[in-house]
């Protein structure tokens, strides 16, 4: 009877703070999507005090998935065995082509003054955890801010591309896979003709990522190669990334590198270096070229104070204006007044 | 000065029973978020958070309280790495359901007991599935019935692990009330 009593008065009571916590839900969701890093902070300094965890933890999982792997393994070695004999043959063959290729290309380069790729730095990192959510593939990393990781950069093995870094702390960091419901990346198809075509892969959660925002004129092939185009400046270009593959919703990516079994990672820092101004001559100046005298130097002009003096309303002209008003007479750099007349 | 020690002892046992359920919640959202997936992806985890809050909200709802139910769903989103609120929601309206009919669900046994908490976890999962789809993108819903399949086979032995410390732990301790 007791009981009884006290659950219905609870029961009552729970329903004002059931509904104000339901409405706070809606409220984080809400703000959630406006402001999609709201626990970024929070996950990543949980992250960083778990490392020393995770690490130990990690190798007998990953022992464990070595074991259920290599025993899937064991039934077909001498097929697999056979199949890898053959591709090392074609790819001394292909290697053989490529260092002969990568001299051409670097006479070329020296013929046209090319412009060299922009240097990469790279930080090696091991995985310390991966994990497989409904809304989330990603995988954690044990080097972060204090070893130089940023979020955006590329993250590669020994194959290709995984994916690129989500959220970066001290010691650290989260990748988002290529395959992740989240990951949008500029790639770029080398067609068999020669063409190279520009798309963005989008994961999807599958194990290929599909190609979006393709042109409908365009003819791809399977097999094509696929590499990031380097477009927006975050990621170098080039990465290797993954073939073409038809399937039954058009062509899907079927990725060079398999995000499941990597151990050790390379994250490449990548920023796309200024395009270096070329130096200019006197005698490539627009009042030299125009038969005018050169204007001196503005340490020549210091030698006068300056004057502050409030600017009319008019004088606040577009730049173009101001060019159209330079005088046709040569200028005379003894010739400056203190009140800017000549 | 008896009396005041046995008022003490009675009232630290209280807080301790009162904060088990939540402490149970916090450990199943750290286990379920060890970024430690076994068979490289193929086998999903669970929503061990779920579990303590079906739980006790049957057994003993003031333990269980929206309060702890909301702060649970955040440490789920915080360590989850979803979209912020995702899951905090989906455990607040399990939460409301399972509370609303609690006396269905908590007159449910056996396989019929394992139905009933697959109910409140397939209430949580379309929550995330549906916010998901409209505020973002749609997810592919294999992944989330593989979730849903095996926090629903976790139950058996959450429950049973939960009976015990409810049994040994918070009952003894809360048996004044």
């Amino acid at each position: 009877m007791v009981n009884v009593t006290w659950k219905i008065a609870r029961r009552s009571n729970a329903q004002l703070p059931l509904a104000i916590v339901l409405a706070l839900a809606v409220v984080l969701v809400l703000l959630g999507k406006a402001e999609g890093g709201l626990f970024d902070r929070a996950r990543m300094r949980v992250t960083d005090w778990m490392q020393p965890l995770l690490s130990s933890l990690y190798a007998p999982v990953a022992g464990f998935n070595r074991w259920m792997g290599s025993t899937d393994e064991l039934f077909r070695v001498y097929q697999e065995n056979l199949a890898l004999k053959d591709e090392n043959a074609r790819l001394r063959q292909w290697r053989n082509l490529a260092v002969v290729m990568e001299g051409r290309a670097k006479r070329y380069q020296a013929l046209l003054h090319a412009v060299p790729d922009p240097g990469l730095n790279s930080v090696l990192a091991h995985v310390i955890g991966r994990a497989s959510r409904p809304f989330l593939q990603t995988m954690v990393l044990d080097a972060g801010n204090s070893h130089g990781v940023k979020p955006g950069e590329a993250v590669v093995d020994a194959s290709g591309m995984i994916g690129r870094i989500y959220l970066a702390g001290n010691h650290t960091s989260w990748v988002i896979l290529l395959t992740d419901l989240n990951s949008r990346i500029p790639v770029s198809i080398a067609t068999g003709n020669g063409r190279s075509l520009q798309a963005i892969m989008t994961g999807d959660n599958s194990a290929m990522p599909l190609l979006d925002t393709l042109s409908q004129i365009v003819t791809l092939h399977e097999g094509d190669q696929v590499v990031s185009s380097g477009d927006g400046g975050l990621l170098p270009p080039g990465l290797a990334i993954g073939s073409l593959v038809k399937t039954s919703d058009g062509f899907r990516v079927a990725l060079l590198a398999n995000a499941a079994s990597s151990e050790d990672v390379e994250v490449l820092g990548f920023r796309k270096a200024p395009d270096a101004l070329p130096d200019v001559s006197d005698a490539q100046l627009p009042a030299v070229a125009a038969g005018l005298q050169p204007a001196p130097p503005p340490a020549a002009r210091t030698t006068v104070p300056p004057v502050a003096m409030p600017l009319p309303p008019q004088a606040a002209t577009p730049p173009g204006a101001a060019a159209a008003s330079v005088p046709s007479k040569p200028l005379d750099p003894n010739a400056v007044q203190p009140d800017g007349n000549e | 000065m008896g009396a005041s020690d046995h008022v003490g002892s009675l009232m630290t046992g209280r807080i301790f029973s009162a904060l088990v359920p939540f402490l149970c919640g916090v450990l199943g959202v750290i286990l379920t978020n060890m970024p430690l997936s076994l068979g490289g992806g193929l086998v999903p985890a669970p929503l061990l958070g779920l579990i303590p809050i079906y739980f006790w909200c049957l057994v003993r709802p003031d333990l269980m309280t929206p309060a702890v139910t909301f702060a649970i769903g955040i440490l789920q989103d915080i360590l989850g790495g979803g979209p912020p609120g995702i899951w905090t929601l989906g455990f607040v309206l399990a939460y409301a359901v399972v509370s609303r009919q609690r006396d269905v669900f908590a007159g449910l046994s056996g396989p019929g007991a394992v139905l009933g908490f697959a109910t409140a976890a397939l209430i949580t999962c379309a929550t995330g599935f549906i916010v998901m789809t409209l505020l973002y993108h749609m997810p592919p819903l294999g992944p989330l019935v593989g979730e849903l399949a095996m926090t629903a086979l976790f139950y058996i032995p959450g429950a049973y692990v939960l009976g015990a410390i409810h049994r040994h732990l918070v009952g003894p301790l809360r048996s004044d009330v």
